[in-house]
């Protein structure tokens, strides 16, 4: 009911504000990406409540699903069994708490232990997916916008870098192939011929990554690198959207930092859970939290629902 | 005025006797297309690099340059950088960000052009290029082609008014490369742009230009229009090396010693051929052999992917090879040619079908076994074989026989380079040495990728020459190439690819004969006269067969 509630209000409320187009969230300028994730993985972290947990582990779910499915599956499939295991490793190394179901060596198994081992991996899991998200849709041109008015230097290094780690990492399998085919094979043979077959393809890819920087650093020359008052060129502009997104992020983050000062979020577990009363303060905390969490997802729905009214009007 | 003007320029490497360049004089009008040509080590990528002030080479250096009638060394910076843009050989190496759109806007960051501008340019070159349709790709993500037309606008969006390319093509296939010059002839037609072009590859650039130079131990032997320039050169010796490289109108036109206007097109080779020549067809039509058991490879329905829910690469391949034969695998890219030779070579395993060697399943053998004798594989990129300080020391590697290694040097003619650093030696030569590492393994069995790439004609002869010798010597040679006239003139059968499979093989005559647009030159021009004609050599020896019929019948 809750969700329904917002998503409704939110879109109207953008809508009054900007009008019925939209863009997708990983369009927005990087900025605005940032600035959510920062918040969402920082507020993750810090929260334990177990409704605020719920909802923000369900949201990076949420999330992952629409950016890409089949690598969410892929992860999901190695980090769920192991959530299992984190969580049931907690009660068998923690005894406090008073619900106690058995003993084990004489050591009370505590229903607090069991509970916060799961709180603690279903806060893992959330930020792990989160990061996931947030690599996906702060592509490496974007970060290199943000951090490269720190240090323009820096940013054309680290392009200079992405460029050139996947062509390392194709010249490896080439020179390896062409050592295998005259009996240098890195992968078969005794401990010491594999090392000196390895040694060697290592020794060509220094050669190799030497006499082709010679001809980048030429290219670079040629096209005038080294003057001065060099410039950084990007892409992105800061627009109407990406102002009223950002206001809409900032506001509910602060009211988050502001509640949490006020205790409204604190849980306990041990030595026992801490009641969660059904009051304004916590009905509060959820939505807004709600709302913050949701923004991309909102955002991505709202961006379907246009996509799909434009093609049935065409 | 002339753009570029040369005086008197001389040019040694520190420590070497002999000049690379000797008193080169020369004038670059504004808006001309002009094509350097030479055998490699002539010295023409030395001449070319004077040309760029940041790439100049150190060595002692006498003569002047002007641009604008202002010494290149006068030049401000800014303007050295901006006003005179330089493509390289190899597409990858000059790409320097990860990104497409940040590669073109490089060149103009370095300039301090403000972003507003850079946008404008930026967006203006893409449109020009039809780039605009990967600008927000990752660079790793291109063509071949893709990457070196990204070059050649990311030096554009700087305006420059010349534009110097050293073998800008020698990596591409022939589609990419075709794309490539004709963008450089729009550029030059429609922009007035003044173009400076080394190539190796001259069936159609040649006819383009508006001056061919034509260099050789760092002198100018020839500089004129193009036709002039080709009759200079036969003046100048006919076994000159640099006569194999030119088109091959002009190569026919020479063999058969007319002295009337040289044609330098196909279509002009066409006409010139039926103004002097009738139509025949008495060259027999050898009756298709189908290679015999026992096959050396026998490869059956093979599949191949790379990746578990990627597409299939290889679909079905059928392929017999007997012993001593010489195939030429063509197609283009992309259609899993070198993909199949790292399927027959053991070292990309097929998902389905079944690959023998000699009879035995080749996942029967072992490595030790297969790479020791039985198959070998030079690889496209010849550096990723070479390791030691010297070639004699890249040799005793491989093997302590001296007697297989003197065997293999003189097979090769490198004595001269035993004692060289194998990064030091021209492609060419790299090339050899590989070749000749790999063949002190005394393989049965050669697998080739692309050997004559970036290769000038007089070298590709050689290797000719070479991988004759080896088949005569029972070597079973099977080669993945793009070069139609290579596999034309020297390989015993041709196969084509395409989807995943061979479609059509045949010995040479019969297999480019019977295509209509994948063939050579040769064929295009003669095959309204001679049906069965795919060489330049089988031209000229019907025609020399015929009275010669006047210039106007």
């Amino acid at each position: 009911m809750a969700t329904a509630f917002h998503y409704s209000t939110v879109s109207m409320l953008v809508r009054t504000l900007v009008g019925d187009e939209m863009k997708s969230f990983y369009d927005y300028h990087p900025f605005v990406i940032f600035l959510y994730f920062f918040a969402v993985i920082g507020l993750t972290m810090f929260y334990m409540q177990p409704v605020l947990l719920i909802i923000s582990f369900s949201a990076s779910i949420i999330l992952a699903l629409f950016i890409d499915q089949t690598a969410f599956f892929k992860t999901a499939k190695w980090l769920v069994p192991f959530m299992f295991i984190a969580a049931l490793i907690n009660p068998l190394m923690t005894h406090d708490g008073e619900l106690i179901i058995l003993y084990v060596n004489h050591r009370p198994i505590t229903v607090e232990a069991i509970v916060f081992g799961f709180a603690m991996s279903i806060m893992l899991l959330a930020v792990i997916f989160w990061f996931t998200s947030f690599n996906k849709l702060m592509s490496s041109d974007k970060f290199l916008y943000l951090f490269g008015k720190i240090s323009p230097a820096v940013a054309l290094l680290i392009s200079v870098t992405m460029r050139l780690i996947p062509r390392f990492i194709h010249q490896i399998t080439v020179i390896a192939h062409a050592q295998k085919t005259i009996g240098m094979d890195a992968t078969s043979g005794s401990l010491w011929q594999r090392l000196r077959s390895l040694m060697r393809i290592i020794s060509i890819l220094i050669s190799w990554a030497l006499e082709n920087a010679i001809e980048t650093a030429d290219s670079m020359k040629a096209r005038g690198y080294g003057l001065k008052n060099r410039t950084t060129f990007h892409l992105f502009k800061f627009d109407r959207y990406d102002g009223i997104v950002t206001a809409c992020i900032s506001v509910l983050f602060l009211m988050q930092v502001m509640m949490s000062y006020l205790n409204w979020t604190h849980f306990d577990y041990y030595p026992t859970f801490t009641a969660i009363e059904l009051n304004t303060p916590t009905i509060l905390v959820v939505i807004s939290y709600t709302i913050l969490v949701c923004i991309p997802i909102i955002i991505e729905i709202q961006e379907a629902l246009k996509w799909r009214s434009l093609k049935s009007t065409t | 005025m002339a753009l570029i003007k040369i005086n008197n320029l001389s040019f040694h490497y520190p420590q070497q006797r002999i000049a690379s360049l000797d008193t080169i004089n020369l004038q670059i009008e504004q808006g001309e297309f002009v094509v350097l040509c030479g055998t490699s080590g002539c010295g023409k990528s030395t001449l070319l690099k004077q040309l760029k002030r940041e790439l100049t080479p150190h060595g002692e250096i006498s003569g002047d340059i002007l641009f604008n009638d202002i010494p290149l060394a006068d030049l401000s910076p800014r303007q050295a950088a901006s006003a005179i843009g330089y493509v390289l050989q190899n597409p990858e190496n000059q790409i320097v960000t990860d990104q497409v759109w940040h590669e073109l806007a490089f060149g103009l960051e370095n300039l301090g052009v403000d972003s507003m501008t850079i946008r404008r340019r930026v967006a203006e070159m893409a449109s020009f290029f039809g780039i605009q349709n990967w600008f927000r790709k990752n660079t790793m993500d291109l063509s071949g082609g893709q990457k070196q037309l990204l070059n050649l606008a990311s030096i554009m969006v700087m305006q420059p008014e010349l534009l110097i390319l050293d073998e800008p093509t020698s990596q591409l296939d022939p589609i990419a490369a075709s794309e490539f010059i004709a963008i450089l002839h729009k550029l030059n037609k429609e922009l007035g742009l003044t173009i400076v072009l080394v190539e190796h590859r001259l069936e159609e650039v040649y006819p383009l230009a508006d001056r061919v130079i034509i260099m050789d131990q760092g002198r100018i032997i020839a500089n004129d229009t193009p036709s002039k320039a080709a009759a200079a050169l036969k003046q100048l010796s006919v076994h000159h090396p640099m006569l194999l490289g030119l088109p091959t109108s002009i190569r026919l036109h020479h063999t058969l010693g007319h002295n009337d206007e040289v044609p330098l097109t196909i279509r002009q080779g066409a006409q010139w051929l039926s103004q002097h020549y009738e139509a025949v067809d008495v060259l027999p039509i050898e009756v298709e052999k189908q290679p015999q058991e026992p096959f050396v490879i026998n490869a059956e329905d093979v599949w191949f992917r790379y990746d578990k829910n990627g597409e299939d690469i290889v679909r079905g391949l059928q392929l017999q090879v007997a012993e001593g034969e010489f195939l030429s695998i063509l197609g283009g890219n992309g259609t899993g040619k070198s993909t199949s030779l790292n399927l027959l070579s053991g070292l990309l395993k097929a998902h389905r079908g079944r690959i023998k060697l000699f009879g035995k399943a080749l996942k029967t053998y072992r490595a030790t076994e297969l790479y020791n004798g039985l198959i070998a594989l030079l690889p496209q990129d010849p550096t990723t074989l070479l390791v030691e300080k010297t070639v004699a020391l890249e040799f005793q590697q491989m093997t302590n026989q001296t007697e297989d290694i003197k065997q293999v040097v003189e097979l090769l003619q490198i004595e001269h380079l035993l004692t060289a650093h194998p990064y030091d030696l021209s492609g060419g030569e790299q090339q050899k040495v590989a070749l000749g590492k790999v063949l002190l393994k005394k393989p049965k069995i050669l697998l080739l990728d692309e050997p004559t790439k970036g290769l000038d004609g007089y070298s590709k002869k050689i290797l000719a020459a070479i991988l004759y010798d080896l088949q005569q010597h029972g070597t079973t040679i099977i080669m993945v190439t793009h070069d139609i006239e290579f596999s034309a003139a020297y390989c015993s059968r041709c196969a084509m690819f395409f989807d995943g499979q061979i479609v059509s093989e045949a010995e040479p005559v019969t297999f480019y004969s019977g295509n209509h647009f994948y063939t050579t030159a040769a064929h295009r021009m003669s095959r309204h006269l001679f049906t069965h004609t795919v060489t330049m050599e089988q031209i000229a020896a019907l025609c020399n067969t015929q009275h010669h019929v006047g210039v106007h019948r």
